[in-house]
């Protein structure tokens, strides 16, 4: 145990001095975390809020007058009337800009009306403009608004209530509790950042302490050494695992910090998902995370003992943040739901239950299922790495 | 003293070993049924050319390989059975190895000491005399990073020795040094050998081989060539160098090959 705390305290130090890694570990989760909850959100609601205020140049076909629907656009003060455009005239408008929706009343609309039936009305729009999607459902309130004036008239005509054709009246109750919701729509993407940054900050000591280690000539000074290679392994797994750990800590930290102090998010909305979250939640979530960063020190130091030098082990390891993007991507779809089958693959089972752990609804027997799955993970990454590194045609390989 | 059995090392594939000693199917033989000893008190050189199966020798002393046939002892200690005895007992030196960067001398030697179990006050009073005697005090807490060639190389020397090995390898050690480090390198091996030390020194710098060698083998493509003593060497040579009689062994072996 001495020879361990030997290696491992020596590398913390020359990990510690390393400016790579430490960009690694604590700054690219705060960069990231920061562009994401800040200037991306910013954008977003940016993007809603001129959707939402946005005065829609809005043109009328019609082959005769409906004046009533041209006084409801115009008086909604959401709307500049342009126009009259023709049919041909459509396209041309939109693409340029200088329209934003055409409300094309069919040609029978008038005679349909006399009639008494159902009108047809086509509304036109660029859907691959951004700000278009959001203003649809205010000129779509404005049409039905027309629609039901059309309707009340013709009810009245006949003298009957206004409740008449509307039987129903549909009011949906959510019973979940928002921390159930929460849980459902935070709760995915919380482990999918997290997991994320803790791999990212296993991965560049892993490369320094074996690949970078071989490249730079230093590991044969260590084999050499009464250590065994049994104590290596296990004292450079520790200092990955660790990194692993302290950056989820400390992405769990910005993301706390960006979230309470630097998002656009309303205060109050903010102050409440956090009362809500439970701290033992998050407790919990960060005892998940140790195993993993077990077994991801264990998969990334194997990689990299094997690679020649820090290039060959950054080339191979790269990839691997692909094959850890996806079941964290998979988790966060809705509907997918831990169960034992879920709860036995890695990183999708961290996922789950997570969302369920926010929400309160984990089932205690899946998580202890999500436990071992983990912890056997870890100790068969780390039996590995163990007998890989004791493989002469790996460490000097191509030496 | 090291004593060399009958030892054989085969890698694998070719693609896993470095030298290209002899191939054979998909097997690489880097040393063919090798025997020498090496005695305290005597440099005894390793003499051939790149590839000849040298580090593959060094490092199967040195514990890092394991023969596929044949025994190593050093120090009285099993290269396999007993490694840990063999490590405590063997300083090891490369003209390749490298230094951590972000550490200092005085944090590198430390550190090797604590690795090799000396007692802290003990350990303070050997690293002060190796920085003195090599030099190194001047620079002892800069990072290596930042040192020179011939001052990390210093570094190095004082690594191998800060346990105070009976047995010490080097392993073609003035690679890429100036001249004057590299005279200060033979003066310090010659040193080990006056102190009684077993010194194995390997290189293809036929100088140094004549300057510090008390006994010699050479190796080629695995194979022991020579291995007597460097008078005999010298004494029985056909050509007018010792470089021309070095070439002229690794043709003739070629040939037989």
């Amino acid at each position: 145990m001495k020879i361990v705390y030997i290696i491992f305290k020596k590398e913390m130090k020359d990990m510690l001095r390393d400016r790579r890694t430490m960009f690694f570990m604590v700054f690219m989760p705060f960069i990231a975390i920061f562009l994401v909850f800040n200037l991306t959100m910013r954008m977003g609601m940016e993007m809603e809020n001129r959707a939402r205020e946005k005065v829609m140049r809005v043109a009328v076909i019609s082959q005769g007058p409906v004046p009533e629907f041209m006084n409801l656009l115009e008086g909604s003060g959401e709307v500049e009337v342009v126009g009259p455009i023709t049919d041909s005239e459509v396209r041309p408008s939109l693409e340029s800009g200088e329209i934003d929706f055409v409300v094309r009343f069919t040609n029978d609309f008038q005679s349909i009306m006399a009639s008494e039936g159902t009108g047809s009305v086509d509304v036109y729009f660029m859907g691959s403009v951004s700000e278009n999607e959001g203003a649809l459902p205010r000129v779509r309130a404005i049409i039905e608004g027309y629609g039901e004036s059309l309707l009340q008239r013709r009810l009245g005509d006949r003298g009957l209530a206004s409740g008449f054709a509307r039987p129903l009246s549909i009011t949906e109750k959510d019973v979940s509790s928002a921390r159930a919701r929460i849980g459902e729509s935070i709760g995915g993407m919380f482990p999918y950042f997290i997991i994320l940054f803790c791999f990212m900050g296993a991965m560049y000591p892993a490369i320094d302490l074996a690949a970078g280690e071989k490249e730079r000539g230093t590991i044969e000074t260590l084999l050499i050494s009464p250590a065994s290679r049994g104590q290596i392994v296990v004292a450079k797994w520790l200092v990955v695992t660790l990194s692993g750990v302290c950056t989820a800590a400390a992405s769990f930290a910005w993301l706390f910090l960006v979230l309470r102090f630097g998002s656009p998010l309303p205060r109050e909305m903010v102050t409440g998902v956090m009362n809500i979250v439970e701290p033992g939640a998050l407790l919990l979530f960060l005892a998940m995370l140790i195993p993993l960063c077990a077994f991801f020190g264990a998969l990334l130091l194997s990689v990299s003992i094997f690679a020649r030098t820090y290039k060959e082990a950054q080339s191979i390891i790269t990839p691997l943040n692909f094959i850890v993007l996806i079941p964290l991507l998979i988790g966060i779809f809705p509907g997918i739901r831990l169960n034992w089958a879920t709860a036995l693959i890695p990183l999708l089972n961290i996922s789950l239950a997570t969302k369920e752990i926010i929400a309160g609804t984990i089932n205690p027997v899946h998580l202890v299922e999500v436990f071992s799955v983990l912890l056997v993970l870890a100790v068969a990454g780390l039996y590995f790495c163990s007998r890989w590194f004791r493989r002469e045609e790996v460490i000097f390989r191509g030496a | 003293m090291i004593t060399v059995d009958a030892v054989t090392k085969r890698f694998k594939s070719g693609k896993t070993a470095g030298n290209r000693a002899e191939y054979s199917g998909d097997h690489l033989t880097a040393v063919d049924n090798v025997s020498f000893v090496c005695r305290p008190g005597r440099v005894f050189s390793l003499l051939g050319p790149n590839g000849a199966g040298k580090t593959t020798m060094l490092r199967m002393i040195a514990t890092m390989l394991k023969p596929s046939s044949g025994r190593i002892t050093v120090a009285g200690c099993d290269t396999v059975d007993e490694q840990e005895g063999v490590r405590g007992k063997i300083g090891f030196l490369t003209g390749t190895t490298g230094l951590y960067a972000r550490l200092t001398p005085h944090e590198i030697i430390s550190y090797y000491g604590e690795l090799h179990g000396i007692e802290k006050r003990r350990l303070e009073k050997r690293r002060e005399e190796l920085f003195f005697t090599l030099g190194i005090d001047g620079f002892a807490n800069r990072r290596t990073g930042s040192l020179s060639s011939g001052m990390k190389q210093k570094v190095s020397i004082a690594r191998t020795m800060i346990h105070d090995p009976e047995v010490l390898v080097f392993d073609e050690p003035t690679v890429g040094l100036d001249v004057v480090t590299s005279k200060s390198i033979m003066t310090l091996i010659r040193g080990c050998r006056d102190q009684g030390k077993t010194v194995v020194f390997s290189t293809h710098i036929m100088g140094e081989v004549s300057l510090l060698s008390d006994d010699l083998a050479i190796i080629h493509r695995g194979r022991l060539l020579f291995c007597d003593t460097f008078g005999k060497f010298t004494g029985g040579m056909s050509a007018k160098t010792i470089e021309d009689e070095f070439i002229g062994m690794i043709e003739a072996g070629e040939a037989k090959a």
